[in-house]
C-alpha cells in the first residue's frame, strides 16, 4: 500500500530503513538483555574464576536446580507472602480505605493524610531503608520510647520479626500510590449516582461496596497489575534493610538472584531464576488482564 | 396526604446564605417548578427537600410531618437526577430494583413492582439491557422508573430533560405530564427552562438570588407579573422594556410620542413593558414609536422583528405568517391600550 500523501517516502527504501534505525535499535537493546539471560541461564557461567571464560552449555540443569536444591521455592513462598500482605492487603486496601475515607473529611485534614503517605512515596529507598533499621533495631527509637519506659527488655525486631517489618515498611512506602489511583478512579464516580444510592437507602458502607467498588473494578485491576509486579521483583528495600537475614527469612526472589549471582557468582543460575521470575510475573499478568475484561 | 411545606427554610455555605427564608405551601398532588436562572438555589432547594443538603434555618415538612432530620429514604420521597445517576454496573431491573431489595422487599414483590413501572414506562423490552446500551431518552425513563418503584409520596426532578435533545424533550415532557395524571402524586420539577415550567406546572415558583419572586399559576405569572424579573423570565420571547416618563394625561415614550392612559399612580411609572406578541405594526401617523429594523428572524409561522429606536433602545415585535420586511427599513409599531405593563422606579408592577 502506497502512502497517498508521501509516495516519495514509500518509494525510497533506503529512506524508510533510515527511519526505522531508531526504533530497531531500540527494541534491539531490550531483547539483547532479555535473550542474554535467557541463553545463559542453559550454561554453567559464573562472575568469577575459569568458569567466566570457559563456560559450558548445560541444558535444563539450572532450572532442575530451582526445584531439587533448597533456595528457590523458600524465596518464592517468602515472596509470595511479602506480595500478599504488603501490596495486596497491605497497599491496596490501605490506599482503598483511605482514599474512600478521606474524600468526605475536611480539605486540612486530607492534605496532611495526603502528605505523610506521600513522604514515604518520595523518600528514596536507601533512606527509608535506613530509618526503619533505625527504629526498629535493639536500641532504636520504638524501643527507647515505648518499650524500655514501660520496663520490658528491648526487643530487636528488625531480627525477631524481620518479614512482618519488611512488610510494614514495603505498606508505609508503597500506599501512596495506590491512594492517589483509588482516589482519582473514585472522583470518577458521578456524584448524583452516589447521591441516587443515598436516596435509594443504602447505607454509607452499602454505597461503597455496593455502587462505588464495582464501578471501579477495572481501575482496581489495574492496580493490582501493576503493584504486584513492581512488589514481585522489588529488592533495594529490603536488601537494605536486611540483606536476606536473619538467615534466609526475609530472602525474596529478588534478593536470592542477587546473592547466588553476585555474592555465589553462579550467573549461570541466576540467570535461571530470572527467566522463572519472567514466568510467573507473565502468568500473573494473564490473571488481571482477564478481570480487566467487561463482565458479560 | 403527600403536601410538602416549607418554613422559612434558609441555606448558607458557612457565612454565604444562598437561599433565604423561603416560606411555600404545596398542596397533596400538585406539580410544583421552581424556576430561576442558574444559581438563584432552585436546586438547592430541592435538594434540601430531598434531604440531600442539611438545611441552615426553618423547617420543612412532608405529609404534615416535620422532616428537618430525617434522612433521605425516610422521607417518601423519589429523586430523578439530571444526569439520570443509573448505576453503570447494574442491568435496568437491578437499577429499579436496588431501591427494593436494600429494604429487604419480599423479592415476589420487588419483581412485581419492577415490572409494574417498566409497564407504565414502557421499557419492559430492555430490562435486562445495561444502562451503557440504552439511548439518552430510555436512560432517563429508566431513572423515572426508578422513582416509581420506590411509591414515593412526592417526586422530585432535577432538570431532568437538560440533558435531551430537542425534540425528545419536548416528548418526555408530555409523558411526565401525563405520567402525573396517572400518578396523582406530588411532583417537584426544577428547570431553568420557562417552556417546561410553563407548559408542566400547576403552579410555578419564579426564584431569583436565594428568594421566591412570584408564586402563580403559569398564567397568572404571563398576565401579572408582579416586578421586571418575572416579567422578563415568564414566556418564550423575552418582554420589552421601555423607560418612559410620566406626563399630565399619560406616559411620553421614546421618541416623545405619547401615550394616552389614565392610571391611578400614572406618577410612579418608570418602565414600560410589553411582550412582543402584543405588539402590532401601524400606520405612521398612528404608531407609538417607529425605527429601524436590524434584524429579522422568520420561523415560518411567525417572525420576530427587532427593531432599533432613535432613542437606541431595541423592541422585539412578533409578527404573524412570514412578513415581507427589508432590513434597515422603518417599521412603525403601535401599543395595545391593554397588554400594557407598568412598572415602577424598583420595578414593581402598578396596578
Amino acid at each position: 500500500m502506497k502512502n497517498q500523501a508521501n509516495p516519495w517516502l514509500t518509494s525510497n527504501l533506503f529512506l524508510l530503513g533510515l527511519g526505522l534505525l531508531p526504533a530497531a535499535i531500540l527494541i534491539g537493546a531490550l531483547l539483547y538483555f532479555t535473550a542474554w539471560a535467557f541463553a545463559f541461564s542453559f550454561t554453567d557461567l559464573a562472575l568469577v574464576g575459569r568458569k567466566s571464560v570457559e563456560w559450558n552449555w548445560v541444558g535444563l540443569q539450572n532450572f532442575e536446580r530451582l526445584f531439587t536444591r533448597r533456595g528457590f521455592l523458600e524465596s518464592l513462598w517468602t515472596t509470595v507472602i511479602f506480595v500478599f500482605f504488603s501490596a495486596i492487603v497491605g497497599q491496596s486496601v490501605l490506599g482503598f480505605l483511605l482514599a474512600a475515607v478521606l474524600r468526605g473529611s475536611q480539605s486540612t485534614i486530607r492534605s496532611v493524610v495526603e502528605v505523610c503517605i506521600m513522604l514515604g512515596w518520595l523518600l528514596p529507598d536507601i533512606v527509608a531503608a535506613f530509618l526503619w533499621s533505625a527504629t526498629t533495631s535493639q536500641t532504636g527509637l520504638i524501643n527507647q520510647l515505648i518499650v524500655v519506659p514501660l520496663g520490658f527488655p528491648p526487643i530487636n525486631f528488625i531480627n525477631e520479626y524481620a518479614l512482618p517489618i519488611v512488610t510494614i515498611a514495603n505498606i508505609w512506602k508503597g500506599t501512596a500510590w495506590s491512594y492517589l489511583l483509588f482516589s482519582a478512579a473514585l472522583d470518577s464516580v458521578s456524584r448524583e449516582v452516589v447521591e441516587a444510592a443515598k436516596v435509594d437507602g443504602a447505607t454509607p458502607f452499602q454505597r461503597i461496596w455496593l455502587v462505588q467498588l464495582p464501578i471501579i473494578r477495572p481501575h482496581i485491576a489495574t492496580n493490582m497489575l501493576f503493584i504486584t509486579i513492581w512488589t514481585f521483583t522489588y529488592f533495594p528495600l529490603i536488601f537494605a534493610m536486611t540483606g536476606g537475614g536473619p538467615g534466609r527469612q526475609t530472602e525474596v526472589l529478588a534478593v536470592f538472584l542477587y546473592n547466588q549471582s553476585f555474592s555465589r557468582g553462579n550467573l549461570g543460575f541466576g540467570s535461571a531464576i530470572s527467566v522463572a521470575m519472567l514466568v510467573i510475573v507473565g502468568l500473573l499478568s494473564l490473571v488481571y488482564l482477564r478481570m480487566l475484561r467487561e463482565p458479560k | 396526604m403527600s403536601d410538602v411545606s416549607l418554613r422559612g427554610v434558609r441555606k448558607s455555605y458557612g457565612s454565604l446564605e444562598v437561599v433565604h427564608g423561603v416560606d411555600l405551601d404545596i398542596k397533596s398532588g400538585e406539580f410544583v417548578v421552581f424556576v430561576g436562572p442558574s444559581g438563584c438555589g432552585k436546586s438547592t432547594l430541592l435538594r434540601m427537600i430531598a434531604g440531600l443538603e442539611p438545611i441552615t434555618g426553618g423547617d420543612i415538612s412532608i405529609g404534615g410531618k416535620v422532616v428537618n432530620d430525617v434522612p433521605s429514604p425516610q422521607r417518601g420521597i423519589a429523586m430523578v437526577f439530571q444526569s439520570y445517576a443509573l448505576y453503570p454496573h447494574m442491568s435496568v431491573y437491578e437499577n429499579m430494583a436496588f431501591g427494593l431489595k436494600l429494604a429487604k422487599t419480599p423479592k415476589t414483590e420487588v419483581d412485581q413492582r419492577v415490572r409494574e413501572a417498566a409497564r407504565i414506562l414502557q421499557i419492559e423490552d430492555y430490562l435486562e439491557r445495561m444502562p451503557k446500551a440504552l439511548s439518552g431518552g430510555q436512560r432517563q425513563r429508566v431513572a423515572i422508573g426508578r422513582a416509581i418503584v420506590r411509591n414515593p409520596k412526592v417526586f422530585l426532578f432535577d432538570e431532568p430533560l437538560s440533558n435531551l435533545d430537542a425534540s425528545l424533550r419536548a416528548q418526555t415532557r408530555v409523558e411526565i405530564a401525563k405520567l402525573h395524571d396517572t400518578l396523582d402524586a406530588t411532583m417537584i420539577y426544577v428547570t431553568h427552562d420557562q417552556v417546561e415550567a410553563m407548559t408542566l406546572a400547576d403552579r410555578i415558583v419564579v426564584l431569583n438570588a436565594g428568594r421566591i419572586e412570584q408564586v402563580g399559576s403559569p398564567l397568572e405569572l404571563y398576565r401579572n407579573p408582579v416586578n421586571t424579573f418575572v416579567a422578563g423570565f415568564i414566556a418564550s420571547q423575552r418582554m420589552n422594556f421601555l423607560p418612559v416618563s410620566p406626563s399630565s394625561d399619560g406616559l411620553l415614550l421614546p421618541g416623545n410620542r405619547l401615550l394616552t392612559l389614565s392610571h391611578a399612580k400614572r406618577e410612579n411609572v418608570r418602565t414600560l413593558g410589553v411582550r412582543p406578541e402584543h405588539l402590532h405594526l401601524a400606520d405612521p401617523e398612528a404608531a407609538h414609536f417607529s425605527g429601524s429594523l436590524s434584524v429579522i428572524e422568520q420561523f415560518g409561522e411567525y417572525a420576530l422583528a427587532y427593531v432599533e429606536l432613535p432613542s437606541g433602545d431595541l423592541v422585539t415585535i412578533k409578527l404573524d405568517g412570514a412578513p415581507d420586511l427589508q432590513l434597515h427599513q422603518t417599521i412603525h409599531i403601535g401599543l395595545p391600550a391593554e397588554g400594557v405593563h407598568l412598572f415602577d422606579e424598583a420595578g414593581r408592577a402598578l396596578r
